[in-house]
């Protein structure tokens, strides 16, 4: 039966909970800004009735726990956002210091090649001038030079990612260290029925930090999260936590191991790492090895044409530009052999007047290398990779972006703490803490009727 | 959907709104839709072909500006050379009167030899350092005052050569005669000697290459001597070969009114199209001693006039008024050259322009869309602004009695 001590009981109960209810508003709106952090609830639970002949009396309330509020799906689909994302950006970055040594400029290959061809074209009027001689030299060094540059971008770009590629595996394996350690916790909660609240989120916001990192796999399991790469080897399984390697690879590029030591680097695809080690090994040497084709088979053309004519002491023409003979590399190393411009074979008679075989030269422009196509043709065919490579990078690096912001805006829906809601929450459980603190006093001021009942009696 | 946090959004909108806003604002400042080639790949592509057909064009342009006053030049020598023979034309006339006395004989004479000398000196024309007669060996002078002998600058009667001094391969050695208006070229070969080159003379004696007489033999200093066995049949000897030295022509055997072509029949060209060539230089002896031989034609007028009749000083007029014709007839081609080049140079500005427009259309931008563009990127970043000025601080709080 009903009785004034089982209010008091219950409204103290109630207290407890709008208590408890206040205290996880105020946990959120702590938290508001907090990356990874969802929002949580206070599960409030009816007390089991009493039931007393045939009476049922409510028992007030019962605070049952916290629960964060989560999308577990979401929060994958956001993992694998980030992976091609971060991906995008690396490239994207990269790229973009490449790009302007292939934007024409005053200094760049198709400009200072076309300078040479003017220049060998302004000879003819004057084919044994100094003037004009030197300014075939000029132009032929400024082109070699603009080769070199370009070549240096490229492979001083390639040897930054390479440092990254160390940098990213060492950042990696602590991630994985740390997710391994929060493991055993989460499971123990989970075991005894509790949320994993914010060591859950931790774990969460260390798991994308690792996504935009590399691209891995996430299972939910008993002992916690496994996380493992995009080809399958372990990373983190319950609480243990597998280091990735790097070596040197036979081409001198840091090689990532796994922990069996089986070379991974090629599967790596997206993530900061995936997005560092393609531009590495996919992008900059293809672009690297068009350019040292290019070089080469320029200059191979170059040294036949001055080969057919004389120079100025009736001498058949030397070299015009120095090549090595393998072509990997021609681009940084092609320099020029002529250092004076009598050395120019302008002449196809031996006469040093004559410039019939400046037409040779020139013809070099026009007819196409051994690749196929005419050395500005090669330029401008390196220029559009160059250029749709970066717009492309561009785009997929604004796709996900936005496509990120958007699962964002859903994840934050379901687990984001809005101000807004807390506040009217904080007004709820403030009525319902002053509510129950009246029926304290109610229950009090009772006691004191029913204890004030004796008094009079007695007296 | 439940919305939480509207900053994220806000964020976004206005970073996306402020790149529009730049990317317009660098497309007026710079006059380019395609600045980097990311914004157009395939434009920026077709830019590096066409400023290169553009670089073309304008050298071309700067050929025809250098070689177009060169072939003036080159006609205006013709050009004197027809008023020099045409005068040595009429001094034939008047000399062929048999009332001429031997004084007045001496005088036309020697306006002869000064047509002669007036017409060598336009053959030897420069262009800032271009001899425009001397075919391909542009850069020495083609017609060389011719002497009757010469001797190599090696040997001494202490340290003699001799027919069997080695030559050094791969030398050249070249005898121009003024007679025949010809050159022989002896280009030595491994084992070549002395008494190699002597034979290779005689052969072009014999060919008629060289004239009768010219010949070479060691003489007594110990030196290679060539020359002709006459006063009046000049050449001109060089050689590059160490074994002799270059070789100088004897002190005093200078052959009056003898010049020898030293140049080639080779003719440079100069690219002033993309498959248009202009000849820049022109064979000397095509245009003074082949076809109607004009220094010949000029020396048998003198002879006559020396030692003639009025018959053969008649016969040697007309052979100057022949090479008169022959030399105007060479003047068409120039002509030709010159007109082609001055149409050539309207054609090329034509083409700048036209590469030019093809250009700005690649990656150039409308300045009015751009304009417009920038304004409308100006006022979607305002408004974007004044939204989130009036999104974010927004919440119930604001609303809520204090205390």
């Amino acid at each position: 039966m009903a009785s004034l001590s089982t209010s008091l009981l219950t409204a103290v109960q109630s207290l407890g909970a709008a208590t408890g209810a206040l205290q996880v508003t105020n946990n959120n709106i702590a938290n508001a800004n907090t990356p990874g952090y969802s929002r949580q609830v206070a599960i409030l639970q009816e007390a089991a009735p009493t039931v007393d002949g045939g009476i049922s009396t409510g028992n007030g309330v019962v605070l049952e726990g916290f629960q964060s509020v989560r999308d577990e799906l979401v929060q994958t689909q956001i993992q694998q956002e980030t992976q091609a994302q971060s991906g995008a950006n690396a490239q994207l970055a990269s790229l973009q210091q490449i790009q302007p040594t292939f934007t024409t400029s005053t200094q760049d290959i198709g400009t200072e090649m076309s300078a040479l061809f003017s220049s060998i074209s302004g000879l003819a009027t004057d084919p044994a001038g100094t003037a004009d001689g030197a300014a075939v030299l000029t132009a032929g060094q400024n082109l070699a030079t603009a080769f070199n540059t370009a070549s240096a971008t490229l492979t001083s770009q390639q040897g930054g990612l390479n440092t990254q590629v160390t940098q990213d595996v060492s950042q990696i394996n602590q991630l994985t260290r740390q997710i391994a350690a929060l493991n055993p916790q989460i499971a123990e909660m989970d075991a005894t029925g509790q949320n994993g609240g914010t060591v859950q989120d931790q774990q969460n916001q260390l798991v994308l930090s690792l996504s935009a990192l590399t691209s891995v796999a996430v299972t939910q399991t008993n002992n916690g999260v496994t996380l493992t790469t995009g080809n399958g080897a372990a990373l983190v399984v319950g609480s243990q936590s597998f280091t990735l390697q790097t070596t040197t690879g036979s081409n001198g590029m840091q090689q990532v191991l796994d922990q069996n030591g089986t070379n991974i680097t090629a599967s790596l695809t997206s993530g900061d790492l995936g997005g560092t080690v393609q531009m590495r090994d996919k992008t900059i040497p293809g672009l690297l090895s068009q350019l040292d084709t290019l070089a080469n088979q320029f200059g191979t053309a170059m040294n036949a044409a001055q080969a057919t004519g004389f120079d100025q002491s009736g001498k058949a023409g030397q070299n015009f530009f120095n090549i090595s003979s393998t072509v990997a590399g021609s681009a940084g190393d092609i320099s020029m052999a002529l250092t004076n411009p009598s050395q120019i074979a302008a002449s196809s008679d031996g006469t040093s007047g004559s410039n019939g075989n400046l037409a040779n030269l020139s013809a070099v422009q026009t007819a196409a290398l051994p690749s196929g196509q005419t050395p500005g043709n090669a330029y401008a065919s390196l220029v559009y990779q160059v250029g749709s490579l970066t717009s492309n990078a561009t785009a997929e690096s604004s796709a996900t972006t936005s496509s990120l912001l958007q699962l964002n805006d859903q994840l934050s829906s379901v687990s984001g703490v809005s101000i807004d809601e807390e506040s009217a929450n904080l007004i709820t459980y403030q009525t319902a803490y002053e509510a129950a603190a009246r029926v304290v006093s109610t229950v009090q001021s009772l006691f004191s009727v029913v204890l004030a009942m004796g008094t009079v009696a007695a007296e | 959907m439940r919305v939480t946090n509207m900053v994220p959004d806000v964020q976004y909108a206005m970073q996306q709104s402020q790149q529009a806003l730049s990317a317009a604002l660098q497309q007026v400042s710079t006059g380019l839709r395609v600045n980097q080639p990311s914004e157009d790949p395939s434009a920026a592509a077709n830019m590096v072909v066409s400023l290169a057909e553009s670089a073309n064009v304008d050298q071309y342009t700067s050929n025809v500006s250098s070689v177009l006053p060169q072939m003036q030049t080159a006609d205006s020598a013709v050009n004197g050379m027809e008023t020099s023979l045409s005068s040595a034309v009429t001094l034939g006339i008047s000399g062929a009167n048999g009332d001429v006395s031997t004084q007045d004989k001496q005088e036309i004479v020697s306006q002869v030899e000064s047509a002669l000398s007036s017409v060598i000196a336009l053959a030897n024309t420069s262009f800032h350092g271009v001899y425009i007669f001397a075919g391909s060996a542009s850069n020495t002078p083609p017609f060389v005052a011719a002497s009757s002998a010469y001797a190599s600058t090696q040997g001494s009667a202490g340290n003699p050569l001799s027919t069997t001094t080695a030559l050094t391969a791969g030398s050249i050695t070249t005898i121009s005669d003024a007679t025949t208006g010809e050159t022989m070229t002896f280009k030595a070969a491994v084992g070549n000697t002395v008494a190699t080159l002597s034979t290779a003379i005689a052969n072009a004696v014999s060919a008629g290459t060289l004239s009768a007489g010219v010949s070479a033999t060691i003489d007594a200093d110990g030196q290679l001597a060539i020359g002709t066995n006459s006063s009046t049949a000049g050449i001109v000897v060089s050689s590059n070969d160490a074994a002799l030295g270059s070789m100088t022509a004897t002190a005093g055997s200078q052959v009056a009114n003898a010049y020898a072509y030293v140049g080639n029949d080779n003719v440079n060209n100069v690219q002033v199209g993309d498959s248009m060539n202009v000849a820049s230089s022109l064979s000397g002896s095509r245009l003074l001693t082949q076809g109607a031989n004009v220094i010949g034609s000029l020396n048998g007028l003198i002879t006559a006039l020396q030692s003639g009749t009025s018959a053969q000083i008649g016969t040697a007029t007309s052979a100057v008024s022949t090479a008169l014709n022959y030399i105007s007839e060479q003047r068409v081609p120039l002509d030709n050259t010159i007109s082609q080049l001055s149409d050539q140079e309207s054609y090329l500005g034509q083409e700048t322009v036209t590469l030019t427009t093809q250009q700005t259309s690649l990656v150039g931008a409308n300045i009015a869309d751009a304009a417009t563009n920038l304004s409308q990127a100006e006022l979607a970043n305002s408004a974007v602004l004044a939204a989130a000025a009036k999104v974010m601080p927004q919440t119930l709080l604001n609303y809520l009695a204090p205390g």
